[in-house]
Formats: structure tokens, C-alpha cells, sequence
């Protein structure tokens, strides 16, 4: 037996991020100073996650217009997909609010002459962002939670139907940490590296999406039985090519149009494209557009600063310092300007997320932000049907995820019997056992195990099968069954099979084995979620050649499914969709 | 895009429980080499190039670098953090130097050394 760390807490909060961070702040705020709030991450929560790097704007923010239009927008940039209206409202009744809170702790936001936020496009404001998380981070400092960094949690646990705490090891010290508590929030974010990186070597986590983020929100929900939905979405981001950096930046930062390589701006030129929105066409369609431009041999496609706001096409460089320094480094490593030439984009790979362009999560009970399993609550990415939140949308989230914890702790969420010996001792075992392995091994020659399997080796294998069997870049981003049942079989393979034969030699590579873990169940729930939606609803982010038309009779309704460990198979059901702001949902109000 | 460790500049944080490279990476990646006591990261392809340990290295000693097979050489974008702002020096491929800014925190105050 490892040595322990036991902890005792009311909420623990998984992950330290624009969610979790907030969700203590407002947990503190309503719950008093008895409540015992605890926040663990991976990694340093003042530069973990996917605001590493820092962000340029807030891309969740009501410049005009009301709530409901901000949610009548969201729904129509996903082609009308079904979203949970209810928890977007919730969201963007106190939007504006946070934000302001988040200014006063020292975010610097740009201004206009009038002294106004300084809006970018309808329903973004610009920020310079770049210490976002260390500003982030001290919401949770201020609420005065316990904060352990460098602890990686593996798995939830369950007892008598009830979420009860988590398990999961010290990635410095070692240690087994079982962590009991009465409410937990699960906001670990959403997945990247589940299909196979653009390049390959020191260049394999060059991408959009934070890397570090391995879907391990969506793992440890569903093997814990919570019910899971919207994986028949994913986001497809256009992006510079070659740094994947954010291209929002040129289109409604500077104005520079998308153009093919004659120079058309072929959204706006085109009659088929013009049909679908134009230049503020729903996201799947402008990613769907431009392939079918490289398709027809129009590609590479541009955004044409040199046809943008001069002035604005001057301080670009600023601007990717705040997000994206790789990107100002390569532009000088190439002698690119944008002002004299146009900026190549480019598809990045697929990613799960559930606050950006796409609806992953767990699926919530009316706006409480508590999934199906009583006491594991979710928000940021991990909260299902509720996309285009971003940073501002996730910080709210939080906020009212911590406001209905702490109502849960008055009611329900009753004190915690002691945790079962024999189930932690199990948890503990499955934690360490690539570990284990690695001390059991037998080696090549030149240090190779010779049955064991290497995390890297691994994730290389599911992101193969992903790209070549469920719609990566090299097919277009296109599915259909025959090459989904392939899919199927090769990762279930993966799960079932391989992975007593991962092994790890040290705490940094068993991280790297329980990411790969974590993917591959990410891999299922994409896989089966794509193929039981038989229609293509998100043209662009799931384009299924088998069934290319949309299918409302069947599908217009959220499909949600629970995962069955004695048969390793996901069951489906479907909820209708409820629409709360009235009017054409493939229709912008304002 | 990953970092790298100048051996001449890097002082290991003087034995420091926790170097400040080692403590920042959103991704674990540095480490102290037990051998030189000075810092390394252990596997430059998993990194996010977020700069993050390249604007707080007290030493400047991190070199951050494009990899090769995205761009040619030479360039340099060397941070450098003041209390509010970051002062980065952009040396392109021609070798012009920039001088840029970036706010990060709000409000007025002393800028430190």
C-alpha cells in the first residue's frame, strides 16, 4: 500500500479552471465561512487548462440585445441543434455581471472612446487576456479553498447511488489521495489529442486545444454511470495554419475576409454558401465551406488581412501575444506581415468541448448544473447541451454551479458515511497498476518492455484509428457506418483488451497512461454517440456520407446515453428538446 | 513552440524547492536534471508552447523556439515580466528588432525591475 492522503471536504471541486474557480468563489460567498471547499488540478492552478496561454477576448458577452437573443444566436451557430436553452439563459442573465466582477479583480478589457467595453463583433469584447488564469485563479485563492496542485484525480467514487468523492495520485509526491466529500463538480474540461495531431514529433501537441485537457471530465462521469450527451457534436476549429492559433481574431477582430485562393470571398459570392448565412454562417458551415473550396481545387483558403482594417491589421501582433505568442515567433521565423500578405487557415483537428463550438458534457437536471448521478454536479466543458459559453460563460457557470451545491449541502447532500476499505483499496490498485507493470517487465535490448505497451505508443494507435475511421482531417471530417463499425472495433479492442498491458515507468508517464485511459473512453462515447444520430444535423463537424440529410422526425431531440460496465456498451434515450425563446431557430433575432 | 535551457544562464533556482519553470507548465514537463542541477524539459513535443516558463524564468534562460520543421531559422521572442505588463523583443528572420507590450493586469502602479 502507498501512503495516503485522506481529505474530508463539503465540495471538491475537480479541476482549477474559469469553472472551478468560480464555482469555490460563489460557494464561499453563499455558503459561509464553515464550508470546507477543496479544488484540486493536475497541474498549478495559476497556469493550468486551456487558458495557458491567455486568451484576447471574451467571446460570451451581451453588447445588445437581451438574454434571449444571445441564446437565440447560440442555437442558430449551431444550425438550430438542439441546445438547453434553460441552462443558457441561466447563463446569460448574469453574463455581463461576471465579467464586471472579473474586471474589478484586475482583467484589463478594452475600452471605446465613449469609455465602453470595446466590442468585437456582436457578442465578444475585447480583453487583454493573457494573465487570465493567474486572475482566474485567485477567485479560488479568495475563497480561501484548499488548493492542491499537482494532484491528478483518476476516478470517482460511488456509493449507495451517490457521488461521494474521488481518487487519484500525487504527480510529484506519489501518494494516493482519497478525497471524501459531500458535493464534487466536475470541471476538468474537455478532450484534445483524441485524433491524430496535424505533426508528428516536437511538433505533436502544436494545435488549438490545450493538450493537457484529455477528457477526462467525460471518462470518470460516464464510468461512474452519469449520463452523457452531445459527443454526435464536435468542434472542427479553422485556424492559422501550422500554429492553430484563434482566426476570429483577423475575421471580426480586424475584418479580414475569407478568401480562396482566386481571391473570392466566397462566402459572399457564392449562392450556395450566401443560402447558409454568408460570412456569419453557424460555425460547421464556414468549416464545411472551406473544404468543399479545397475539394473543388480553390484552396489554400485566407483570411485576407491585407483587405482588413489597416489600423487593426497594425496591432495583430499585440493582439496574439495575449493568446498565442507561437503565432508573432513564426510570423517572424517566415517574414510573414499581415498587412502585406494574406494569412493561410486551416482545419485543426476535432476536439470535445462542451462550452465552446460543440455540446459534450454530462447531461444536467433543469439549471441545477447536478448530472443524473446525485452529488456530482458538472460545468465549464464538462456540462453537456450548452455550448458557446467560452471563458465568460464557463466563470458564470461556475458561479451557479456554486450557488446549487451549497443548496445541496442544505439539503440532500447529507454527511458522508465512512468510505468503503475494500472499494478504495480497488481504486487504488487500478491507480497505480500501470506502475506496477513497468517493475514486473521484462526489456528489449534497448529498453523497449517486451509486453508492455507504452501510453504514448497507445494514444498513438486510438488516434489512428480515430482519423482514419471517424472522420478526420484526411477524410474531410466525413463518417459513415462502414467506416464507424471499424472504428468500434479497433478501440473497443483497445479497452478491452490492451490495456492490461500499458505500462509506466515513472509518475510523469503514468500520467500520460491515465490520459490515454481517459481518451479511450472519450473514443467510445464519440464513436456510438455518432452512430446512433443517423443523420447529419452538424454539416461540417459531423458530416455522415451515409445519411447526408437531416432527419427531424427522428433527431430533433438531445440523445443522452448511460454506460453499462458489465457489457461495456452504451444505452440510449432520447429527451425532446424544449424550446424556451420563440421564433425560427435557424434564424438570429438581432 | 518548446523550450529550451541555455546551461550558462540557468541556476537550477539556486536548489529552490520549487524552480519556477517547474512549478508554472500547465504540463509538468520541467524538471531539474539531478545530474547538472540545472532545468530541463523532459519531453518538448508534449509541450503547448503557452511560453508560460519563458516569461517567468528569473534568469531569462529559456529559449523558446519554432520548431524546425514549422519554420526556418533564425527568430527570437524573448518576454521579459514587469508587474502589470510583459516588454517582449522580437527579432525576426531579417534581424529587426521590435519592442512590443502587453498589458496584464489593470490599474496603475509602479512597474518593477
Amino acid at each position: 500500500m502507498r501512503e495516503r492522503v485522506y481529505i474530508d471536504t463539503d465540495i471538491l471541486i475537480i479541476g482549477g479552471g474559469t469553472a472551478g474557480c468560480l464555482a469555490a468563489w460563489e460557494a464561499r460567498r453563499v455558503g459561509g465561512p464553515k464550508l470546507r471547499i477543496t479544488v484540486v488540478d493536475r497541474a498549478n492552478i495559476r497556469h493550468s487548462g486551456s487558458l495557458a496561454a491567455g486568451q484576447n477576448a471574451l467571446n460570451a458577452y451581451i453588447n445588445q440585445g437581451t438574454p434571449e437573443d444571445w441564446v437565440a444566436y447560440v442555437r442558430y451557430d449551431l444550425l438550430g441543434a438542439p441546445v438547453r436553452e434553460d441552462i443558457l439563459l441561466s447563463v446569460g442573465y448574469e453574463l455581463n455581471e461576471t465579467v464586471a466582477l472579473m474586471e474589478k479583480e484586475g482583467l484589463p478589457i478594452k475600452k471605446d472612446a465613449q469609455g465602453r467595453y470595446l466590442r468585437r463583433g456582436k457578442w465578444n469584447i475585447e480583453v487583454n487576456g493573457r494573465w487570465l488564469k493567474p486572475i482566474t485563479a485567485k477567485m479560488a485563492e479568495k475563497a480561501e479553498a484548499q488548493i492542491l496542485n499537482w494532484v491528478y484525480i483518476t476516478e470517482l467514487i460511488k456509493q449507495d447511488g451517490r457521488c461521494v468523492g474521488a481518487v487519484g495520485f500525487g504527480v510529484r509526491d506519489g501518494r494516493f489521495y482519497v478525497i471524501k466529500a459531500r458535493a464534487v463538480l466536475m470541471a476538468a474540461g474537455g478532450a484534445a489529442g483524441i485524433w491524430r495531431s496535424r505533426y508528428e514529433g516536437d511538433a505533436h501537441h502544436r494545435m488549438w486545444y490545450v493538450p493537457f485537457n484529455n477528457g477526462a471530465s467525460y471518462a470518470m462521469m460516464k464510468r461512474i454511470g452519469a449520463e452523457m450527451t452531445g459527443f454526435d457534436t464536435r468542434m472542427i476549429p479553422l485556424r492559422i495554419k501550422d500554429t492553430y492559433a484563434p482566426a476570429g481574431t483577423l475575421a471580426i477582430g480586424v475584418n479580414a475576409p475569407m478568401v480562396n485562393a482566386l481571391g473570392e470571398v466566397f462566402m459572399l459570392e457564392k449562392e450556395e454558401y450566401v443560402r447558409m448565412g454568408g460570412h456569419t454562417a453557424p460555425t460547421p458551415v464556414r468549416v464545411w465551406a472551406c473544404y468543399r473550396e479545397i475539394a473543388a481545387g480553390r484552396g489554400p483558403i485566407f483570411m485576407d488581412t491585407t483587405r482588413g482594417d489597416p489600423e487593426k491589421v497594425a496591432g495583430l501582433r499585440e493582439q496574439y501575444l495575449d493568446m498565442s505568442p507561437t503565432t508573432v515567433l513564426y510570423w517572424a521565423a517566415h517574414d510573414i506581415d499581415p498587412a502585406r500578405e494574406p494569412i493561410e487557415i486551416e482545419a485543426d483537428s476535432p476536439f470535445l468541448v462542451g462550452a465552446h463550438a460543440a455540446c459534450c458534457g454530462a447531461w444536467t437536471i433543469g439549471i441545477t448544473r447536478m448530472t443524473t448521478i446525485p452529488g456530482l454536479f458538472a460545468s465549464g466543458e464538462a456540462l453537456g447541451q450548452a455550448p458557446s459559453r467560452y471563458i465568460s460563460g464557463c466563470w458564470t457557470c461556475g458561479r451557479i454551479a456554486g450557488r446549487h451545491m451549497v443548496q445541496w449541502l442544505e439539503g440532500e447532500g447529507t454527511e458522508v458515511p465512512e468510505l468503503d476499505p475494500g472499494l478504495v483499496a480497488q481504486l487504488e490498485a487500478r491507480t497505480f497498476a500501470p506502475l506496477e507493470r513497468w517493475s514486473k517487465q521484462e526489456f528489449f535490448t534497448n529498453g523497449k518492455p517486451v509486453r508492455g505497451i507504452l501510453p504514448r505508443e497507445m494514444e498513438t494507435h486510438m488516434q489512428n484509428v480515430m482519423e482514419d475511421y471517424c472522420g478526420g482531417r484526411i477524410r474531410y471530417f466525413t463518417v459513415s457506418e462502414p467506416y464507424l463499425e471499424i472504428a468500434r472495433r479497433r478501440i473497443d479492442r483497445l479497452r478491452r483488451d490492451q490495456l492490461r498491458y500499458l505500462v509506466a515507468r515513472d509518475l510523469f508517464e503514468l500520467e500520460r497512461a491515465w490520459d490515454v485511459i481517459n481518451r479511450l473512453d472519450c473514443c467510445q462515447l464519440v464513436i456510438e454517440h455518432i452512430s446512433y444520430r443517423k443523420e447529419t444535423r452538424y454539416l461540417g463537424f459531423v458530416t455522415r456520407t451515409d445519411y447526408p440529410e437531416r432527419n427531424d422526425a427522428e433527431y430533433d431531440c438531445f440523445i443522452c446515453s448511460v454506460w453499462h460496465p458489465e457489457t461495456d456498451t452504451l444505452v440510449f434515450k432520447k429527451y425532446p428538446y424544449e424550446q424556451i425563446v420563440p421564433g425560427d431557430r435557424t434564424k438570429e433575432t438581432i | 513552440m518548446p523550450p529550451y535551457v541555455l546551461p550558462d544562464k540557468c541556476d537550477g533556482c539556486k536548489n529552490e524547492a520549487d524552480p519556477w519553470c517547474v512549478a508554472v507548465c500547465p504540463g509538468n514537463l520541467f524538471m531539474i536534471d539531478p545530474v547538472t542541477s540545472k532545468a530541463l524539459c523532459r519531453d518538448p513535443g508534449e509541450c503547448w508552447d503557452c511560453m508560460t516558463c519563458t516569461i517567468f524564468c528569473p534568469r531569462q534562460a529559456i529559449v523558446t523556439q519554432v520548431q524546425y520543421q514549422l519554420a526556418p531559422i533564425p527568430a527570437e521572442l524573448i518576454p521579459r515580466l514587469g508587474k502589470r505588463h510583459i516588454t517582449w523583443t522580437l527579432i525576426d528572420c531579417k534581424g529587426r528588432i521590435y519592442r512590443l507590450e502587453n498589458m496584464i493586469l489593470a490599474g496603475e502602479g509602479e512597474e518593477e525591475d
